[in-house]
């Protein structure tokens, strides 16, 4: 029993961080209903920025807890400011253009992103390892235990989503976001300015996945060019699962496939090995019975 | 036996109820008109009759038979429509925008359509000369080989109502058959329904123009807030008192 | 810089120079670019290509004379020739830049450049500016070309597929790396000018009149490949490998072209074929199940692979287009890791290995025969029984394109619900599409499985399944040439670019961003495909002046 709270904590460690990556494609989507293929590269490349930060820019005997905000920044600013970059040269020129169009650009962007990373860093196809800044140590809870970062990964995520949520909830432009979504059009008409509107969307998922980047790091050192893929994979099934476009619903989802994730390595036989594999059977259970997520509206095709 | 037989239509949208219990009887070559004001359910009603739309309750009967629900279905069944917005497919000519509405009145599956038998070319021959009828019909016939999207907006309209005739529909829905039509294009288009009617063939239209909705239709009925307000002939429907007000926005009682 | 470019090539300029004036400067340019490329490039001796000689035009320098006569006769003969024009010389700058970067690295440094490269240099620059400034003339128009006497028509198409057939030829002995970077870049911008001047929009309605001859010399010179190879079996085994997934493309060109349904995962289908024959075709290592004829393994393993995409695709077709792309890239990976899992069934991660050549009767693949006293590899055999595969797959895809079934999935990708309202049944028609893909991938694994000689979960990797993905849209998507071009150059240029080899994903990522934004149709696009995809752009003038492409290609 002890085993299975175990696997539950630990997949809730797993799952705020695909939440916090899920954010990224669910309000994307919601906003110009494309599947930002490029999502899972973007959160890499962050985890890239903040390890340059350090290595290349911070004292060598910086306090590990002072270089941790930096490289935390440093790692959302450049997710945040390559989303951007993203969203103005390669997705804005398509908007009107077959749906089949910026998808295949995604998958060009994703690509052209991780072989930049590998050739740049020498060592970015074994991995580079990244700077521990939290101290080690165990939190014990019954026969529990999860190490001081893993805490830290599940209250900063819930933190980012917190204020995630109270932007888009009360702030002028979370408003202008949700008009957009609803109704691009008439929000147009409202004097609202679509473009701008959506590339701040496309920073905010920056500014998160650049965040999960850093802590994906500190969790999961080495990092290599190919962390994005499967992270984006698992992030979009997670938004999927929760309904995508729906941002609790990404959260939800994120944190439901964590730990589905956990508890099937655990009890499957053979379930490390297939440890990659569940995610997807999962998107396709809940695309066949549920296609509409957790707690989303409708995704077949609109009449 | 009515051609169209619907009883109790209801389309509820979370907690608003676009349609409740709409009824509506369609005879055999008759022309029933819809018409109500804007937001009223005229459009929602053919999606439910077409299955583009899954309805909350009611039921529909197409010749003693109950209608499918899925939209594919329903046309093989012989209910046939077209949209308010136009949708063509736009970078299909114009003949091949026709070829496809044939599309359930033929067979052919994937071996034959690979070897091309005398069967399949009989009917592909077939579907090709329906098609050049049509669009003779509506008078087409010389923009066969043009892009559905470079037509005018008039010819689009025509184009649309060849396309569903050759799905070899017993029942016709237009929606809006006028809309963006000037004067000598609307009186074509009365022209164009009266003929459809000639080849035995039942049509409902949506319309917001009431010169060409009382002069064309044998029955008319009018939604308003998604219910059947009245129903009868031309005549009847003009004159009633809740119709009026309705349309000039005073209270109904 | 891109949008630059862009605005130079398409839209009017507003210098607006006459005539004349930028004649003269072109005229200049030539005599520039003739002294230029005549003398040396290099003071050393060693870079390919001879260049320390003088009056010896040898490699890259070559092509820049040739590009350099041809923009002559541009300047003085056309009427439609300022993009023409601005491409050509674009193209012979980009060329002699790129020699003279090469001599200066590889000789260590800019002083082992030569005054001739430096004179080109100018030259092409000069040429550059004479067409820039031109007015604009707008596109070319098709009638500019004139119609010639039917035996003509057919001495053209004979022609154009010998010179394609030697150009090709040429290309692959071209060694090494830089010149043959050099001559891309030549044939690029030489094609586009000649694209510009309508000479394609002709050439396609010369081949779309001629289309039997065309299509029988066309098969001809594939089929004689193998003996322009002198024996050698090094092209051979990369024209296998390409004839494999030549055929697989036009399958992936089935479901993304067609049926307009993007297939992230296709190369697993292509896998479960490839699995088949190798677990029934005797592996000599790993778990072999036996043996069966292989000529039953080609149909059991498109149908295997066909069934399984009818399964993957049933529950996601009836969602959003974007759901089936995550959905089949799920699919993909989870094939490769249950393949990389369970063992005991398909050999983990070492796969299986040791399949053995086919043999039909005392015929094997694997080993020369001799033809016509002309000894070929073992490799042409491969080839060969590619082609027939392929030439099944071609004649299938078109008669379906052409029919009813065609029109529907057209219908699909244009407008679901109308399609749907026309009483199509969407699901079951995009069902079709993908199962007859993953058919064809299926089926086509199962002959590189003995190509290969092996199978390895590594071999089915989502970069494969993006390769493909690439070759469809760069070739043109819903074409058949376009399949056939795009695999051939997405698999057979890097052979050629081993030198950049680690640069080749980050090219391929770039060039589907740089295809999508400016050319989506890709290069030989069906006509309706271009129609779509510029479509928001197609207000009246903008349509009549959109790139006329190779767009008469297509027969």
């Amino acid at each position: 029993m002890t085993q299975f709270f175990q696997q539950l904590s630990d997949g809730v460690v797993l799952g705020a961080l695909y939440a916090l990556i899920a954010l990224g494609y669910t309000m994307v989507y919601g906003i110009v209903q494309l599947i930002n293929f490029a999502h899972g590269e973007i959160f890499m490349v962050g985890a890239f920025g903040g390890y340059t930060i350090y290595h290349y820019l911070l004292p060598d005997n910086m306090p590990a807890l002072v270089a941790l905000p930096i490289v935390l920044v440093a790692s959302m600013i450049t997710s945040g400011v390559l989303a951007a970059i993203v969203e103005r040269l390669a997705y804005r020129p398509l908007r009107n253009a077959p749906r089949l169009a910026p998808l295949i650009t995604a998958i060009g962007v994703s690509i052209a992103l991780q072989e930049m990373i590998r050739l740049f860093y020498p060592n970015a196809d074994r991995g580079e390892p990244f700077p521990q800044l939290f101290p080690n140590g165990q939190v014990h809870f019954g026969g529990v235990s999860e190490s001081y970062v893993n805490c830290f990964l599940v209250v900063l995520s819930v933190v980012l989503m917190l204020a995630l949520r109270t932007f888009v909830l009360h702030s002028a432009t979370g408003r202008a976001m949700r008009a957009t979504a609803q109704d691009p059009d008439t929000a147009r008409l409202m004097g609202i300015n679509i473009d701008r509107i959506i590339v701040t969307t496309f920073v905010l998922g920056g500014l998160l996945a650049g965040a999960a980047g850093t802590l994906q790091g500190m969790v999961a050192s080495p990092i290599d060019f190919q962390i994005g893929f499967i992270a984006g994979l698992k992030a979009f099934t997670a938004a999927v699962l929760g309904g995508i476009g729906n941002i609790t619903g990404a959260v939800l989802g994120g944190f439901v496939l964590g730990i589905v994730e956990a508890l099937a390595t655990q009890y499957v036989p053979n379930g490390s090995a297939l440890k990659d594999a569940f995610a997807f059977v999962v998107l396709i259970l809940v695309l066949v019975f549920r296609p509409t997520g957790l707690l989303g509206e409708s995704v077949r095709a609109r009449a | 036996m009515p051609l169209l037989q619907a009883t109790g239509v209801t389309k509820q949208f979370g907690g608003l109820r676009a349609l409740s219990n709409v009824d509506l009887t369609v005879e055999e070559g008759e022309i029933v008109g819809v018409i109500g004001p804007n937001g009223a359910g005229k459009t929602t009603f053919f999606n439910c009759l077409t299955g583009m739309e899954t309805r909350t309750s009611g039921e529909i009967l197409f010749r003693g038979a109950p209608l499918p629900t899925r939209p594919d279905r329903v046309t093989v069944a012989g209910v046939a429509r077209t949209f308010q917005n136009i949708r063509l497919f736009h970078n299909m000519t114009v003949l091949e925008n026709v070829l496809v509405g044939t599309h359930p009145r033929s067979r052919a599956g994937v071996l034959s359509a690979i070897g091309r038998g005398p069967r399949y070319k009989r009917e592909e021959r077939k579907a090709e000369s329906t098609s050049r009828e049509l669009l003779s019909f509506v008078k087409l016939d010389g923009l066969r080989g043009e892009l559905a999207k470079s037509l005018s907006y008039g010819d689009q309209r025509r184009l649309e109502i060849a396309r569903a005739l050759a799905t070899d529909p017993g029942l016709l829905l237009l929606d809006e058959p006028t809309a963006g039509m000037n004067a000598s294009e609307t009186a074509g288009a009365i022209a164009l329904v009266k003929a459809i009617r000639a080849r035995g063939i039942g049509i409902v239209l949506i319309e917001h123009d009431m010169r060409f909705v009382f002069g064309l239709c044998d029955r008319v009925a009018v939604l308003v807030h998604g219910e059947k307000m009245v129903e009868g002939s031309p005549a009847q429907v003009q004159s009633d008192e809740r119709v009026i007000s309705a349309y000039l926005g005073r209270p109904a009682e | 810089m891109i949008p630059m470019l862009q605005r130079a090539l398409r839209i009017q300029h507003t210098w607006n120079l006459p005539l004349r004036t930028c004649q003269a400067m072109a005229a200049a340019a030539f005599v520039l670019e003739v002294v230029g490329t005549n003398l040396a490039w290099a003071t050393y001796t060693g870079f390919p290509g001879l260049m320390s000689l003088s009056f010896y035009p040898a490699g890259a320098r070559s092509y820049v004379l040739a590009l350099s006569v041809a923009l002559a006769l541009v300047a003085v003969r056309f009427t439609r020739r300022r993009q023409a024009g601005i491409w050509a010389s674009l193209a012979s700058f980009a060329l002699t830049l790129q020699t003279l970067i090469a001599i200066s690295r590889d000789g260590g440094g800019l002083v082992n450049v030569s005054a001739g490269a430096w004179i080109t240099l100018l030259g092409t620059i000069l040429g550059i500016i004479a067409f820039v400034a031109l007015p604009d003339d707008g596109a070319p128009l098709p009638s500019s070309w004139p119609r010639l006497p039917r035996v003509l028509d057919g001495l053209a198409v004979v022609a154009g597929i010998g010179a394609a057939m030697l150009l090709l030829v040429y290309g692959l002995s071209v060694d090494p790396a830089n010149q043959f970077v050099g001559l891309v870049i030549a044939l690029i911008g030489g094609l586009a000018a000649l694209n510009r001047l309508g000479l394609f929009a002709w050439l396609g309605a010369l081949y779309a009149r001629q289309q039997g001859l065309s299509l029988a010399l066309i098969g001809l010179a594939a089929i004689s490949f193998p003996f322009t190879q002198n024996g050698e079996s090094y092209w051979l085994r990369v024209g296998a490998n390409v004839g494999v997934l030549a055929a697989a493309a036009i399958g992936l060109n089935v479901v993304v072209g067609l049926a307009g349904l993007l297939d992230l995962g296709y190369i697993a289908f292509f896998g479960v074929g490839a699995y088949v024959a190798a677990l029934y075709g005797n592996a000599g290592l790993g778990p072999s199940r036996g043996h069966i004829p292989f000529l039953l393994i080609v149909p059991l393993g498109a149908l295997v692979s066909g069934l399984i995409g009818v399964i993957i695709g049933a529950p996601t077709l009836r969602l959003r287009g974007d759901y089936l792309a995550i959905v089949t890239l799920g699919f993909g990976e989870i094939f490769r890791i249950v393949v990389n899992t369970y063992d005991g069934f398909t050999g983990g991660p070492n796969g299986l290995a040791n399949i053995p050549d086919l043999a039909f009767g005392s015929f094997n693949f694997g080993l020369p025969h001799k033809v016509f006293g002309i000894t070929l590899q073992g490799f042409a055999n491969y080839y060969w029984a590619e082609l027939v595969l392929i030439a099944i797959v071609v004649f299938v895809f078109s008669r379906l394109d052409r029919s009813r079934i065609g029109r529907a999935w057209v219908a699909i990708r244009e407008d679901e619900l109308a399609a749907a309202a026309m009483g199509i049944n969407t699901v079951a028609y995009k069902l079709l599409a993908f199962g007859i893909g993953a058919s064809v991938a299926g089926g086509s694994g199962t002959i590189q499985a003995h190509v290969a000689t092996q199978v390895s979960p590594d071999s089915f990797v989502f970069m494969q399944s993006v390769l493909l993905l690439a070759a469809v849209v760069l070739g043109g998507m819903g074409t058949v040439p376009g399949a056939l071009v795009g695999a051939a150059i997405l698999y057979a240029v890097p052979e050629k670019l081993r030198a950049f080899s680690d640069y080749r994903l980050l090219i391929f990522g770039v060039l589907l961003i740089l295809v999508m934004r400016f050319r989506p149709e890709g290069m030989i696009a069906s006509k309706r495909r271009q129609r779509e995809f510029h479509d928001t752009e197609a207000s009246g003038s903008d349509a009549l002046s959109a790139p006329p492409g190779f767009a008469g290609a297509v027969p």
